[in-house]
């Protein structure tokens, strides 16, 4: 019968905890690898982006952002405006002059101007500094017009969190989570 | 304003359907040039180059400052670049603490693309955990950082008090699992009480609760690395057998005592040989009845979550959706709530919607059970560890405890640092 | 020195809650009010849409306009500035604290006894078992309230199978009056299986989730959200028949729940009276009289013996609960049974006897009056029986029901009529639009699935018209139904006709995807419910067909003539016959 030293508790414990540590990095070394192979040389996706195609303007993207001023801005596909003088998304319905009055404006901060071009066009332009993102503008030129005004993440002033609270809220699931080169989708049609 | 809402959605999307523009391209005569303009998103390669880089080097300064110089000054400058460059700058996001939900959906969905730094940002605290502890919340994570600069008195809860509320993280920890499994919500994101000051702007309800943790941390050490945060659960099993274990001095400790009380997270343990006001045989008999309670319970925990599965399930959007209309449908004079008269504004499909809620629903079924067994098992070995005995011969650290904050080196005689006494 | 840093420290914490107050009225005050969504902005404009050249007005706006911009944008610097602020003054704060307690230590109060740390771990140990029990109680509990209620019902009623599916749908029960409690657990049922009795104790029984307000279901859209009807049933052995009543007067309408009540009314020369079931135990709990009305006929009209003075379906919206009769007596009783009012809208002109059934949507009950002279669309309130609008048409006669149809994602009143399927705004009865696609006797129904609307006619064709804008999609003619109406989902329409052929057009292309001749006349409509289409020949006879599909999936016979169409609610059917009022229930 050999001679059986008797562990004492602690050397006892020193065992156990060497043998858990030895068990716990290899755990954490084999995670490791599986998810490096799952984490794929593709580009991770972490623009969040509006799809102006289901997007309803319900108004959420103005207040439910964390910043105090939305990065959602409204943005202008110009080669699918129409260049109207009666434009839906400038002026609001039922107007009786055309002229710049603050009563016939469609936009609550002023960010959209417009300027004559030829007859019987003119061309819009959104000041992106006034912009709120409330989409009234949006709902008018898509109701009334050809539908290129458009709301869309301005992705200079995105914080790409990590959960998008706009997202959580909208009610046609119009935010996704794409990568660097799908980050502006923007309006190409009516 | 509901109204007209409706019928402009119809509208619209009655001549979307048609996808023709209403009114004709333009005939420009005078030569206008369509304005060119471009929008790129801004590519943030570099800067997640560099967090990495600055991980791997704060950490690394952290661990030559515990273990080498045994300076609480550079480990308190660590924090200040942290909540400068990681919380301020960065905006505190993406964070490690936040990492485990990005990890959870990609293992579970393989169409989720996990970007590599997002990975490292996970994988690394918890290799120097292994290696030397929780160095990651000494002065590297930002939240741990804030809560560090502020951190001045110490008022010690009773080892009862905050041995329970430990299992908190372990609770949240499991939530985060449930809740990104399922690709439900990032409850993470959703609460984290320390985001909204970095990122100036936030949901007023968290943020409220985040300073009235960074009042708490004035008098209590890291109310959220010790009560809250579900990364520190994890780091802290990995801590618990890390490879180098911290000591006050490297001279040797005397057993003076004088350290006992310097831990804000009480992590230091004095020497004791073990005593006991009980018999051996009844501290046995516990030891062996918490054992075999240990299965029953992650059992029985398991049951009694998994069973709410289906209420759980209400957090993901689609589910409650379809609640929604649900209920809708049943009482049809109740007002329509936006999501309802959207789904039927954009001709939404019942049949597939009620597709995908069942699949959510057995998704659900799947995790919560999983997670109850995680809770309940972690809390019956919480149980058989406080029933086991404890030798030792001089003061010790509990490495799944200490963040590496540094301050019992200023406290341990054997440093010859100059102290003045609290009056 | 360190005195100097305790000063600023104090003053600064005091600045700084001064500020944070300041800041957070201020971004309070900003959510509330928006100065950019001010409702006085918005009507104003509107008046001035409507008033044209004001002036003032405008002005008035203009000036209002600069005045909420500027303030915006203010409040906004402010805000940000405020910020900025108060993180600088945070700085100060941490600098001169950790400046305060430098190189300061507390000392161990007492000397250490190891016994100490046992007894921590002791007290340890119990806080932790403590607070893991309560936790669990308390889930426990929440599960148990829940069990609670549906137990009870199942240890008189449940037999294999129905407990699970109705557990389902007892999920949305309301508990503290949250419609969306969590769901129930349906573990708990397997346990109450088998057991029957025959007294229920019906205050026990929970509040149905599932109406059926009117005829054909609720908004008349000839389906219902109903899971776990009974495929088969059998009325002389009493096999899955909860309860089967007799009714005191004959009519050809069909029954209306609604909480726990059925209504139907009955009627003949004596009087014209509206019934009140229990839904669970099919006793009839009180009638009222269509009597004492000023304008009632004192004789009654001549009405054709498959019409009868009762084949209108009552309406309900779950507070009252609205009667007409062919004598064009209109009545309205809450659902304790009490008559709340009653009229008379004029004897209808009708040579079969009137035959529309009500409807009802909120406070206002439609009534689609189209007889032979005096043809109109009447909008009550259900209240007091005031006219709220009402639409004259020089419509011919029709004995076909409204139906509220989902159009342009917007509820609308569709009614079939002779010579056309018209829609109307509820709220004010204007017309939306109106296609001409009828002709002579018109006694189907409409139907709608998808936002298009579906309408046929024995003597005209069945016509497919898209609900946004009222453009025909397609027409068809080869099987039309006389008096049974149409059930429609998005990919079939369903029709039972008077000859015994029952069809299932492609609900996009009006091609007959699916025909069976049945031979035996259908006067009852078809309704789609959990998969299935439940449809009853004049005889009594049942078909079930496959809602997809349209394949026969069972038939039998149940022995009494029915006529009128049935009505579903959680895990019940409701059937009325010539003879009796009976329940289904698995």
């Amino acid at each position: 019968m050999k001679d059986k030293k008797l562990k004492s508790p602690m050397d006892r414990r020193d065992f156990l905890r060497t043998c858990s540590s030895v068990v716990a990095g290899g755990v954490a070394l084999a995670s490791g690898g599986l998810l490096a192979a799952k984490a794929s040389a593709k580009e991770g996706d972490v623009f969040w982006q509006i799809d102006p195609y289901k997007c309803t303007q319900c108004g959420r993207c103005e207040t439910d952002c964390v910043l105090t001023v939305s990065a959602v801005k409204c943005f202008h596909a110009n080669k699918v405006c129409g260049y109207c003088d009666l434009c839906g998304g400038y002026y609001r319905p039922n107007v009786k002059e055309l002229n710049t009055a603050a009563e016939n404006m469609m936009c609550p901060t002023g960010a959209i101007t417009r300027e004559f071009v030829e007859e019987p066009y003119f061309e819009y332009t959104i000041d992106e500094e006034l912009c709120t993102g409330c989409g009234k503008c949006v709902k008018g030129c898509t109701s009334f017009g050809n539908g290129s005004l458009f709301l869309q993440i301005d992705q200079e002033k995105c914080q790409q969190c990590n959960e998008c609270a706009i997202a959580k809220v909208c009610p046609s699931d119009a935010i996704q989570r794409v990568s660097n080169d799908n980050a502006y989708k923007l309006k190409d049609h009516a | 304003m509901r109204k007209t809402l409706t019928i402009l959605i119809g509208i619209s999307y009655s001549f979307h359907a048609f996808a023709v523009a209403r009114f004709p391209k333009p005939d420009f005569t005078s030569g206008y040039q369509y304005p060119d303009i471009f929008h790129g998103a801004p590519n943030e390669l570099f800067w997640n180059i560099l967090d990495v880089v600055l991980l791997i080097g704060m950490m690394g300064l952290v661990v030559w400052a515990a273990y080498k110089k045994r300076s609480r000054t550079i480990i308190l400058s660590m924090s200040l670049v942290s909540v400068l460059y990681f919380g301020f700058f960065r905006s505190g996001c993406v964070c490690s603490v936040g990492s485990i939900q990005n990890v959870v959906t990609a293992v579970v969905d393989s169409n989720y693309h996990l970007p590599w730094y997002v990975l490292l940002v996970f994988l690394l605290p918890i290799v120097f955990a292994l290696l030397f502890g929780r160095v990651f919340c000494s002065g590297v994570c930002p939240l741990g950082a804030l809560q560090e600069l502020i951190n001045v008195r110490n008022f010690r809860l009773s080892r009862a008090v905050s041995a329970t509320l430990t299992m908190i993280p372990w609770i949240y920890l499991a939530f985060t699992i449930l809740y990104s499994a399922t690709r439900s919500q990032f409850l993470i994101c959703r609460l984290d009480p320390f985001v909204g000051i970095f990122r100036l702007g936030g949901d007023l309800g968290v943020m409220s609760f985040g300073i009235v943790l960074l009042i708490m941390s004035i008098f209590i050490g890291r109310p959220f690395c010790q009560f809250l945060c579900p990364y520190g659960a994890l780091l802290s099993v990995f801590s618990a057998l890390s490879w180098k274990k911290l000591e006050m001095t490297d001279k040797g400790c005397i057993n003076c005592a004088l350290c006992s009380v310097s831990c804000p997270v009480d992590a230091i343990r004095a020497p004791q040989n073990s005593k006991t006001k009980e018999e051996r045989r009844k501290g046995v008999n516990r030891i062996i009845l918490f054992a075999i309670l240990l299965p029953v319970l992650t059992f029985a925990g398991s049951i009694l979550i998994g069973s709410q599965s289906d209420a759980l399930s209400l957090a993901h959007k689609d589910v409650y959706l379809y609640e929604l209309l649900q209920r809708q449908e049943a009482q049809p004079e109740l007002e329509e709530p936006l999501e309802v008269e959207t789904f039927h504004a954009l001709g939404g499909d019942m049949e597939e919607l009620k597709a995908k809620v069942d699949d959510i629903r057995s998704d659900y079924q799947f995790y919560a059970y999983l997670i109850g067994a995680l809770i309940s098992f972690v809390i019956g070995f919480k149980l058989l560890k406080l029933s086991l005995k404890r030798g030792r011969k001089t003061y010790e650290i509990d490495m799944a405890r200490c963040t590496l904050c540094g301050k019992c080196f200023n406290y341990c005689p054997q440093n010859g640092r100059k102290l003045k006494v609290e009056n | 020195m360190r005195k100097l840093y305790r000063n600023i420290a104090i003053v600064t914490t005091v600045f700084m809650l001064a500020l944070a107050v300041m800041l957070g009225v201020s971004y309070y005050q900003m959510q509330q009010v928006s100065p950019l969504e001010t409702g006085v902005m918005e009507t104003l404009k509107e008046l001035n849409e409507t008033n044209g050249d004001n002036e003032s007005l405008q002005q008035q706006i203009r000036e209002l306009d600069l005045l909420s911009r500027k303030a915006y944008f203010v409040k906004e610097g402010q805000l940000k500035m405020g910020i900025y602020l108060l993180l600088g003054m945070a700085l100060v704060l941490v600098v001169c604290l950790n400046l305060y307690y430098k190189e300061t230590k507390n000392l161990p109060e007492k000397e250490f006894d190891p016994i100490d740390e046992w007894m921590a771990k002791s007290r340890a140990r119990k806080y932790l078992g403590w607070a893991a029990a309560v936790i669990a109680l308390i889930i426990v509990g929440v599960v148990g309230i829940q069990h609670m209620d549906l137990k009870g019902m199942f240890a008189k009623f449940s037999e294999e199978g129905a407990s699970a599916e109705v557990q389902e749908e007892g999920e949305n029960v309301e508990v503290n009056g949250e419609l969306l409690a969590e769901k129930v657990d349906t573990l708990g049922t397997d346990s109450v299986k088998g057991e029957k009795t025959d007294s229920a104790e019906v205050d026990d029984m929970p509040e149905l989730k599932i109406a059926s307000r009117a005829f054909r279901g609720n908004n008349a859209s000839a389906t219902s959200a109903a899971r776990g009807i009974a495929t088969s049933w059998n009325l002389s052995g009493k096999k899955n028949i909860l309860w089967q009543s007799s009714i005191p007067k004959h009519g050809y309408n069909s029954p209306v729940i609604t909480g726990r009540n059925v209504f139907i009314t009955g009627a003949d020369a004596k009087a014209r009276e509206l019934y009140c079931y229990d839904v669970w135990t099919g006793e009839l709990k009180w009638t009222v009289k269509a009597d004492g009305i000023a304008g009632s006929p004192s004789s009654m009209p001549k009405v054709n013996a498959d019409t009868g003075l009762a084949a209108s379906t009552v309406a309900t919206n779950g507070e009252e609960v609205c009667a007409i009769f062919a004598t064009g007596d209109v009545i309205c009783a809450d659902m304790e049974g009490k008559r709340l009012w009653a009229k008379n809208i004029g004897l209808p002109d009708n040579h079969y006897g009137y035959a529309s059934s009500l409807l009802m949507y909120g406070n206002t009950l439609i009534i689609q009056y189209q007889n032979n002279s005096n043809a109109q669309i009447l909008a009550l309130n259900s209240k007091n029986g005031n006219t709220v609008w009402s639409k004259k048409a020089n419509d011919k006669i029709a004995w076909s029901s409204p139906i509220i149809a989902t159009l342009g994602g917007k509820s609308a009143l569709v009614v079939m009529g002779n010579p056309a399927i018209a829609a109307y705004n509820l709220g004010n009865g204007s017309e939306l639009w109106r296609v001409e696609c009828m002709s002579g006797e018109v006694g189907s129904s409409p139907a709608c699935a998808g936002g298009v609307v579906f309408g046929a006619s024995e003597y005209a064709k069945c016509v497919a018209i898209d609900g946004a804008t009222g453009e025909t999609l397609w027409e068809a003619s080869d099987y039309l139904p006389e008096c049974s109406s149409l059930a429609a989902t998005k990919d079939l329409v369903f029709c039972a006709t008077s000859y015994g052929m029952v069809c299932a057009y492609d609900a996009k292309t009006g091609e007959v995807k699916k025909e069976h001749d049945l031979t035996t006349p259908f006067y009852s409509s078809p309704v789609v419910v959990d998969g299935k289409v439940y449809l009853f020949s004049n005889s009594g006879k049942v078909y079930i067909f496959s809602a997809s599909t349209f394949d026969l999936i069972t038939s039998f016979e149940t022995g009494e003539k029915t006529f009128a169409t049935p009505a579903f609610t959680d895990g019940m059917m409701i059937v009325r016959t010539d003879k009796s009022l009976y329940c289904v229930k698995k």
